[in-house]
């Protein structure tokens, strides 16, 4: 499987670490009311998605960047390669 | 008190095969540069007064008369230099005056330097970049894998290479490098 890194280029995933749904970007609130549940749920919930999911990969052998990458899970496709802070801002992250 | 000198972590290891040279590169000191959130334009400025070198792109690397800057990230870049002496990291600090934060590297690393007509061929068996002159040009530098081992990869010239790898695994490194150099040469 080849990613095609936004700053790098075409690189081996054997360079990269798998690190999870990238819904981990979305940290509740800690101060909320339900912040206990919402925790819960970040912490041990995922979807099972047979089909197109943002996955987190950590690029660990190459530059350190965190990526979100859109893949499909039943044919490896790869639709969109994004740096993971990138994503972090839109989503109105300050960092 | 003992006066001490640094050893080269391979012994000045220095091999020619008949279209390869491998050669460990030592007494180059290597400090790595992180640039602070929002700190880009500052840091390059500072490093082009501190070094007269442009902060090359990820993906690439720039050389002045003594120094050669590698971008290894977005927030990050590795200044190699000649220096056997400690005082490399203070020095790089203080030239920088605080627009990036400096780490001594130079322990950490072992700088194999490979040359001549046959080496391309001897890394492509290892190396899982493209190293072809459209998509690794004379400059270019990138942090891959080598037979699972982490390792960073330079072009100094058409023919030659630097590879660093990590100086606790040198020897399975160089080992690795060398098997490589003589099943294709």
């Amino acid at each position: 499987m080849i990613i095609d890194h936004p700053l790098l280029g075409p690189r081996d995933a054997a360079e990269f670490v798998y690190k999870g749904d990238a819904a981990l970007i979305d940290r509740p609130d800690w101060q909320a009311e339900d912040a206990a549940d919402k925790f819960h749920e970040y912490m041990y919930l995922r979807d099972n998605v047979a089909g197109e999911m943002a996955e987190l990969w950590y690029h660990e052998h190459g530059d350190r960047s965190w990526l979100v990458v859109t893949r499909n899970t039943l044919t490896h496709k790869i639709t969109s390669v994004e740096l993971a802070r990138d994503v972090a801002r839109r989503r109105g992250r300050g960092k | 008190m003992a006066n001490l000198s640094p050893a080269p972590i391979l012994g000045g290891y220095d091999k020619s095969l008949p279209d390869v040279r491998l050669i460990e590169r030592s007494g180059l000191a290597l400090v790595s540069l992180a640039i602070p959130l929002g700190g880009e334009a500052a840091a390059t400025q500072a490093i082009r007064a501190a070094f007269g070198l442009d902060l090359p792109a990820p993906g690439m690397s720039a050389a002045g008369k003594a120094h050669r800057l590698i971008r290894t990230g977005p927030d990050q870049a590795l200044l190699m230099f000649d220096n056997n002496t400690a005082n490399a990291q203070p020095a790089v600090r203080a030239a920088l005056n605080g627009a990036c934060y400096t780490t001594m590297q130079t322990d950490a690393w072992v700088v194999l330097a490979v040359s001549g007509p046959g080496t391309r061929r001897a890394l492509e068996r290892i190396c899982p970049l493209d190293l072809h002159d459209s998509a690794f040009a004379v400059d270019a530098a990138g942090r891959t894998v080598m037979e699972h081992m982490s390792a960073l990869i330079l072009r100094e010239g058409d023919d030659s290479f630097l590879l660093l790898s990590a100086s606790s695994s040198a020897r399975s490194f160089l080992h690795a490098v060398e098997t490589s150099i003589t099943h294709t040469s």
